[in-house]
């Protein structure tokens, strides 16, 4: 039964029959036929001819193989001849070798590794099976003219989302809020009495557990976080407590509460490549924060996600979630007595995510996770090839310059039939043999860098040497690279006319001098307007860190867990300011540092609910020594006291509150929210409680008990003897829970640990321009100095001082920095004015910055220069001169 | 004297040369291979041992018939050499006797 299709692949047959020894052609072709034809007869046409072309390359090996040398020898000698030649080219001229290969080598080290970064920052969310049908539902609101993004949302959202829209398949929420809970914990096993302090806890449903597609190791799929007291941990903290041992079914204590033990129903993988990471996740099944919380529109603590139906139409879903405005969210709005409802409601929309895009787009969207830039990600791309870029410039003027030795060599190739073409394969197998060189190295030094890369980007990345992709790429790069860069020389060197070389009338190499010097502009604008980069980014760490908070952050020990001293906490305290080195001790977790409490509240005059807007800002519970501890100012009133007994209803505000709240005389005011009436009784100084990128939000105090944190002001002795002395007094009150403690001062420079970070990114990759920069300097002043050798000697014989010959090997090169310089700055200015607005508070960028940035730069650039220069100025001219 | 020692896969092409005799070529090996063995080889692998086995002199080779199956190409057949047959039969008995000094199998 044969069909007209059923003979051999003739393309698979050409291609053996150009390979195959020409001898065993035709026992091959008769083997591979019959093999055919009996495929054919016992399976399908198709799997014949597949298995025809696996049956040929299978010939591709040494005994079948025609031998090529025999055939076309003079390709083959002359490929070799070159190679020969490329490698004597190095080995002859080492320091321009090593410039090439080493600055080279530098740039393909430092590309390497950004592109690892991006690659891990593009791996985030992209693992679920269907991920273009998971949104993360946002809030955009419009407030005093500015847009607005958050993910919180009321309790009872989800349910909703998923009863009133067919599209969506499925909603689930979690709560991360440090209030209810989540954040930190003090953990230990039911059986043990010894606390661990963890961090990465969250409350979450099964749904949105299930939308999300976590791993489970053990457990019942789809039924882990079921009940009120279910938990879910990760694999990492499943090996700590439980090592050796089923985690399922056995119970930890969370924060001392031995009343409502938490049973462990499934670990999942460790999570990675997630926008957001928890070790611990709580059931959120049956969970009331307060009575009636789950059903309750006024408060929005939940972010939500959704799964919808596969070819949803995302806009026309968005347009129809209008709806939960009217139905839902209005009727709150009245109950919590907000004014112009309707103009909110305008200005307020609901828009869908797609999951895959929130760890990289997520910048203008308020969601308290720390994640990705795309912006960063673009920038380090930028750097990427800039400083590519810049290597291979040094590449180009390095060859170009140093035509004038290889004038020579080519003229006499042309004279003795060497074509055109022949000659710019030729330079371009060279500069693909330097690259070859440089992947190599700069390869080996990414792997020896990425160590301290991880350290500065704080990720964890490892060399992917067994990833499929790996040595395609690599190669594939090598050969791009190798021939851009070799491009224009290989077409410059081969132009030389052999009459005018072979008569020594070529111009020795000045001729592209234009062209050489743009691209050294080029070069030094990049590493300056980098420094620049830096500079900014440095100034304005220091300014927020030296910036008066408004509080004294110095001398702040910060005790953590002291929640589980239960009872015998004001006995601690009392016992604490016993000690001679502790000044004053205050019990609060609301701290200016991230990661304490946070709430939201809206304020009105007393009486004026229903009239007037309430301005919304913070409810901090404090207790009577918290100001004096922290260090802030009162500027109207009076602290709390312990002697007054009303002070229990009655509220310090900050001075953007007073402000916010149109106070003239804030004292004795009246102020009413959600809860209850307060008295204001002090006005305290603005301080900073949150990031500077943001402006000092109003905010208020009152008496109140949040237990967690213990702050203590010590005085300037010795640190050392002072927590050596806390420390005892700890394990006499709470043996079984290590001390735990930190600097408020240190906590602060955390807040900013980005901006830090990116300085240093920014200073490395700089500093990493610059010496590429200065390398490729080095070399062209080496060239020039050569090249003018006999000048400059003859100079010096006929009198010229060192000052004099000096100034005429460096001027030129200072010209050009001085020309980079004026485009450079512009550029920074521009660029970083841009960054600085993400500050409310900011720095100023000075005069001060570019003259530094400059001067380094001529610096740099100078000291580079002039060791040629210097070394040529200095040496015996007759030397040079009597060779001819 | 040129490598002597016959690997696993090629003791068993030899062997399957010896039993196939006239028909032994490239193809046909191949086949047989896969049917004794269970094991998928390509013919390339198969020819390239073959060619191994006859430049060590363990085989001979000559063109044989063809038919319309291949196109009427001629096919390469391949004959036990003397030399190839006895280190076949060198390779059993040291196998044999180490078989023989196998305590847990000394009667089998």
């Amino acid at each position: 039964m044969k069909n007209n299709n059923a003979i051999p692949p003739a393309l698979a047959e050409k291609l053996l029959l150009w390979f195959l020894k020409e001898e065993l052609a035709e026992e091959v072709l008769g083997d591979l036929d019959e093999k055919f034809y009996a495929t054919v007869r016992h399976k399908s046409v198709m799997r014949a001819r597949r298995n025809y072309w696996y049956q040929v390359f299978h010939y591709l090996r040494p005994f079948a193989l025609k031998k090529y040398r025999s055939k076309h020898s003079n390709f083959t000698i002359m490929f070799k001849n070159n190679f020969k030649i490329a490698w004597r080219q190095i080995i002859r001229q080492k320091m321009y070798s090593v410039i090439k290969i080493g600055g080279f080598s530098l740039g393909i080290a430092a590309c390497f590794l950004i592109t690892l970064y991006i690659l891990d920052e593009l791996r985030y969310d992209q693992h679920y099976a269907d991920k273009e049908n998971i949104y993360r539902v946002i809030e955009e609101t419009e407030y005093m003219g500015k847009d607005f993004k958050n993910v919180w949302f009321p309790a009872p959202l989800a349910q909703v989302l998923e009863n009133d829209f067919a599209e969506i398949e499925k909603a689930g929420r979690y709560n991360n809020a440090e209030l209810f809970g989540s954040g930190s914990k003090e953990v230990r096993r039911t059986d043990r009495k010894l606390n661990f302090y963890e961090t990465r806890f969250t409350y979450m449903d099964q749904k949105l557990f299930d939308i999300l597609q976590y791993q489970l190791l053990s457990g019942s799929p789809g039924k882990v976080l079921s009940n009120r007291t279910d938990l879910v941990i990760s694999q990492r903290k499943a090996e700590k407590y439980f090592p050796d041992e089923d985690p399922i079914g056995k119970t930890l204590i969370l924060n001392n509460d031995e009343e409502q033990v938490y049973t462990i129903r499934g670990v999942m993988e460790n999570p990675e490549a997630i926008h957001f990471q928890y070790d611990f996740i709580m059931s959120l099944a049956g969970v009331e924060f307060w009575p009636g919380e789950q059903n309750f529109w006024g408060a929005q603590n939940y972010p939500t996600y959704i799964k919808v139906q596969p070819g949803t139409d995302i806009h026309a879903l968005e347009d129809k979630l209008e709806a939960i405005e009217k139905n839902y969210l209005m009727p709150a709005w009245k109950q919590s007595g907000e004014l112009n409802i309707e103009e909110k409601a305008k200005k307020t929309r609901m828009a869908l995510q797609p999951v895959a895009d929130i760890h990289l787009y997520s910048a203008d969207i308020e969601d308290m996770l720390s994640h990705g830039d795309i912006r960063f990600v673009w920038l380090f791309g930028g750097i990427a090839a800039f400083i590519l870029l810049i290597a291979g410039i040094n590449f180009i003027n390095l060859s170009t310059a140093k035509s004038a030795n290889r004038a020579m060599e080519v003229g006499l190739r042309k004279t003795v039939g060497s074509t055109r073409r022949h000659l710019v394969s030729q330079f371009l197998i060279e500069s693909t043999l330097f690259s070859f060189l440089s992947f190599s190295i700069g390869i080996l030094l990414a792997y020896f860098l990425l160590p301290y890369f991880n350290l500065l980007s704080t990720k964890s990345l490892v060399m992917p040497w067994t990833e499929w992709w790996l040595w395609p790429v690599l190669l594939l790069s090598t050969l791009t690279v190798g021939i851009l860069a070799g491009l224009y020389p290989s077409f410059y060197l081969s132009s030389f006319k052999p009459i005018h070389v072979l008569k020594g009338k070529l111009s020795r190499g000045s001729k592209t001098s234009t062209l050489r010097n743009a691209l050294v502009i080029f070069q030094f604008t990049t590493s300056i307007a980098l420094i620049i980069g830096t500079f900014v980014i440095y100034s304005q760490v220091n300014y927020i860190l030296n910036k008066k908070v408004g509080f004294d952050k110095d001398q702040v020990v910060m005790l953590h867990g002291a929640n589980t001293l239960e009872q015998s906490r004001s006995v601690f305290k009392e016992k604490l300011l016993q000690l001679s080195s502790v000044k004053s001790v205050s019990i609060s977790d609301y701290l200016p540092i991230d990661g304490s409490m946070r709430n939201n509240n809206g304020f009105v005059k007393a009486g004026k609910e229903g009239e007037e807007e309430p301005v919304f800002g913070q409810i901090w519970r404090v207790d009577h020594d918290y100001i004096k501890t922290l260090g802030m100012k009162v500027i109207e009133g009076r602290d709390f006291s312990s002697e007054v007994l009303s002070d229990s209803s009655a509220m310090i505000i900050n001075r953007k509150m007073a402000r916010e709240l149109g106070f003239e005389n804030p004292i004795g005011e009246k102020v009413e929210n959600f809860e209850l009436t307060r008295t204001v009784i002090g006005v305290i100084e603005d301080f900073h409680f949150e990031s500077m990128k943001g402006e000092i939000r109003p905010l208020c105090m009152v008496l109140g008990n949040s237990p967690k944190t213990m702050s203590l002001k010590v005085t300037n002795a010795n640190m050392a003897e002072t927590l050596e002395s806390i420390n005892l007094l700890w394990d006499e009150f709470s043996p079984n829970q290590p001390i735990r403690y930190s600097f408020l001062d240190e906590k602060f420079a955390a807040m900013y640990s980005d901006v830090k970070q990116m300085g240093q990114i920014f200073g490395t990759f700089a500093i990493l321009a610059i010496i590429v920069a200065c390398l490729g300097l080095f070399a062209l002043s080496a060239f020039m100095v050569e090249q003018r050798s006999k000048e400059i000697s003859i100079r010096l014989v006929l009198g010229a001082s060192l000052r004099s010959v000096l100034s005429l090997l460096t001027l030129n090169f200072v010209k050009l920095i001085i020309i980079s310089i004026l485009i450079a700055a512009p550029l920074a200015w521009y660029a970083m004015q841009m960054w600085l607005q993400d500050f409310t508070y900011r720095t100023e960028i000075g005069p001060g910055i570019f003259i530094l940035s400059g001067s380094l730069a001529i610096a740099i650039a100078l000291v580079t220069i002039s060791y040629q220069s210097i070394r040529a100025a200095l040496a015996n001219p007759v030397e040079q001169l009597r060779s001819e | 004297m040129k490598e002597t020692r016959l690997g696993e896969f090629e003791e068993v092409l030899l062997l399957l040369v010896g039993i196939l005799g006239e028909e032994a070529y490239a193809f046909k090996i191949a086949e047989e291979f896969e049917g004794q063995t269970k094991r998928a080889v390509s013919i390339g692998a198969v020819h390239s041992t073959l060619n191994r086995l006859l430049e060590k002199g363990f085989l001979t080779s000559e063109m044989g018939s063809s038919s319309p199956e291949r196109g009427g190409r001629r096919k390469r057949i391949y004959t036990i050499t003397a030399h190839g047959s006895r280190i076949l039969s060198d390779s059993r008995d040291f196998k044999v006797s180490l078989w023989n000094q196998y305590p847990g199998f000394a009667n089998g």
